[in-house]
């Protein structure tokens, strides 16, 4: 909350036509001249700011210093591109006008955009730059723009010769995807010397933040109260429609269930429907059962069995050798699904696992000391598959009359 | 510490003399040119302790002896006389300007300005040199600027203690004490005893 005047050296040169900086140099560089005239004014209502051009014609002053923000903004209109910097007279000029300003209690401040190359030699610019320092006055050096040999040498002279105590700043902009005002919020130019950054530039730096600044769906409720809860209310709405749609899918496929068991093939086909369905399943189910335990386990099992899904031949053997790796954790995986879930269609699922033969029988397979060509393996496999089926036999009733 | 004046110092207080110190406004007090902000309040002290250096002390910036001192009082005051302990080794002032109640000034300003006076000074080393000021023209001193262009030779100019004698004459200039700001002025609003008394004037 600094008392300060500040008068601001626009450079408006031949070299702010390029367009490395979006749209062009110069306007990148209006943008920013606004965005600083509205942080002064906001730090402190008293502070004044004045704009002066040091390219065209010569240096000319557009705006004395003045806290109305109105008269600052509407002279950064219609002005025109041309001839070359002088950056000497630009800021002795600037320094003449905040001699002149009216409340002698402000402290004194010039803010430099140089954007093309400084043609003064490095001792021109150290003098000035100590008539600076010895009547007080700060200054904010951006450099931008033109990337010009002992460019950067004589500017950084400048500031060192300008110095007090770290009142005055340098800010190297590069050309990019960034805006030149985003890059300056965050310097010191804006937030003024460590105070902690006046609200404006804080609030400035979270709208620039976008999306990303943490807020629900990208809009700050202080801001948008009304939009935020617009978007929170359709995101409600549709989470809604997806459960309803989901368990839509799940009857359906639970349907299917009786006709298509047969053929590894058709258990296939079904335990990819199941599977799909178990997924959507498992997701509306984990939504709703967040803080059940078994919620996560649920989430892996309907990771495992999303593989399958996707790519059956080589997610099976993938998902078979996995599970064949630590079959007791698959099957205990699936009994504890089984027993905390209460919807048939999951039981089922656990069902179809034992009744894959091929899944089976690789699981047979990396037990030790088992021979799946033992015929007495093969009759038990034959008579689990058999136990599967008047299983599901006897669950399809159960749960035809539940859905009855 | 020996005084100019010839008699022993146990008579009265010589340092109730130098007391203007105490109605300097110190946080309003401000230098340009000083190598460190705010040193400049370090010079106004008592005058017992003009010599006691060991605290900070007014130095310019390097390369550069000149020196403005704005020093602003609570109350208008009389300055009789002056006084300024220096730095050694020719770090001391050699010329001191003075204008009073103008604010604002900055070296361009001191440098084209008539000062109101001006004195030659010698290497105060112990304080006991003072200057006399033109007394009919610091009679009521609000605030005095002090432009020290340029010192004995050295890189830098130090200025130790600055002491200003005189008298203070608790009024304060331009205070305005109360304003009332009327959009539209009343007559009928400021009516004095006189008026209401019963006079014949009437203003509508």
């Amino acid at each position: 909350m600094v008392l300060e005047a500040t008068m601001i050296c626009i450079d408006n040169s031949e070299w702010m036509r390029n367009g490395d900086y979006s749209p062009s140099r110069f306007q990148a560089q209006a943008d920013a001249v606004n965005l600083i005239c509205g942080a002064k004014t906001q730090s402190n209502p008293e502070n004044t700011v004045g704009v002066l051009t040091m390219a065209g014609k010569g240096v000319r002053v557009l705006v004395t210093p003045t806290s109305d923000l109105g008269k600052i903004l509407a002279c950064m209109h219609g002005l025109e591109i041309g001839g070359d910097m002088n950056l000497a007279a630009g800021i002795q000029v600037a320094q003449l006008a905040l001699k002149h300003r009216q409340n002698k209690k402000q402290q004194q401040r010039i803010i430099v955009f140089a954007g093309s190359p400084v043609k003064h030699e490095k001792k021109v610019l150290e003098m000035i730059g100590r008539k600076l320092k010895k009547n007080s006055v700060a200054l904010d050096i951006v450099n931008f723009g033109e990337e010009d040999e002992g460019k950067t040498e004589k500017l950084e002279a400048l500031l060192a010769a300008v110095n007090n105590n770290d009142t005055s700043h340098i800010v190297h902009v590069p050309a990019g995807t960034n805006a030149l005002s985003d890059v300056l919020i965050s310097t010191p130019i804006f937030t003024g010397n460590g105070e902690g950054g006046s609200g404006f530039a804080a609030a400035a730096a979270a709208a620039a933040a976008g999306g990303v600044s943490g807020f629900e769906f990208g809009v700050d409720p202080n801001l948008d109260p009304e939009l935020a809860l617009a978007l929170r209310v359709s995101m409600e709405e549709e989470r809604a429609r997806q459960e309803a749609a989901a368990k839509k899918a799940a009857e359906e496929a639970s349907k299917q269930e009786k006709g298509g068991e047969q053929q590894a093939s058709s258990q296939d086909a079904t335990m990819t429907e199941r599977a799909s369905a178990s997924a959507s399943e498992a997701e509306t189910k984990t939504n709703d059962m967040m803080d059940d335990e078994n919620a996560l386990l649920q989430q892996a099992l309907a990771m495992s069995m999303d593989d399958p899904a996707i790519n059956q031949e080589a997610k099976d053997t993938d998902m078979s050798e996995a599970a064949s790796d630590d079959p007791e954790l698959a099957l205990a995986l699936q009994l504890s699904v089984a027993d905390s879930s209460k919807d048939s269609s999951s039981q089922s699922d656990m069902s179809k696992l034992l009744a894959d033969q091929s899944f089976v029988s690789s699981i047979l397979a990396s037990l030790p000391g088992v021979d799946p060509n033992d015929p007495s393996v093969k009759d038990l496999l034959a008579s689990m598959q058999n136990q599967s089926e008047q299983k599901n036999d006897d669950k399809k009733p159960p749960s035809e009359e539940e859905k009855k | 510490m020996a005084c100019l004046h010839d008699h022993s110092c146990e008579d009265h207080d010589c340092s109730t003399d130098w007391s203007l110190y105490k109605h300097i406004d110190l946080s309003k007090v401000s230098a340009l040119n000083e190598a460190r902000p705010g040193s400049v309040k370090s010079v106004f002290k008592a005058w017992e302790e003009r010599l006691n250096s060991s605290g900070e002390h007014l130095e310019s910036n390097e390369g550069d002896p000149e020196l403005l001192v704005f020093i602003p009082f609570t109350s208008d005051v009389k300055i009789k006389s002056i006084s300024i302990v220096g730095g050694a080794d020719g770090t001391s002032p050699t010329k001191m300007r003075a204008f009073i109640n103008r604010d604002g000034i900055d070296f361009s300003d001191a440098q084209s300005m008539q000062a109101i006076q001006e004195w030659d000074l010698a290497e105060n080393m112990q304080g006991v040199l003072e200057y006399q000021t033109r007394y009919s023209k610091f009679q009521s001193v609000g605030n005095i600027t002090l432009h020290f262009p340029d010192n004995f030779g050295a890189d830098t100019s130090k200025i130790h203690y600055i002491g200003l004698k005189g008298e203070a004459t608790q009024l304060k200039r331009d205070v305005v004490a109360t304003i009332v700001y009327e959009v539209m002025p009343n007559p009928s609003d400021h009516k004095t005893r006189a008026e209401s008394g019963g006079g014949f004037s009437h203003v509508e």
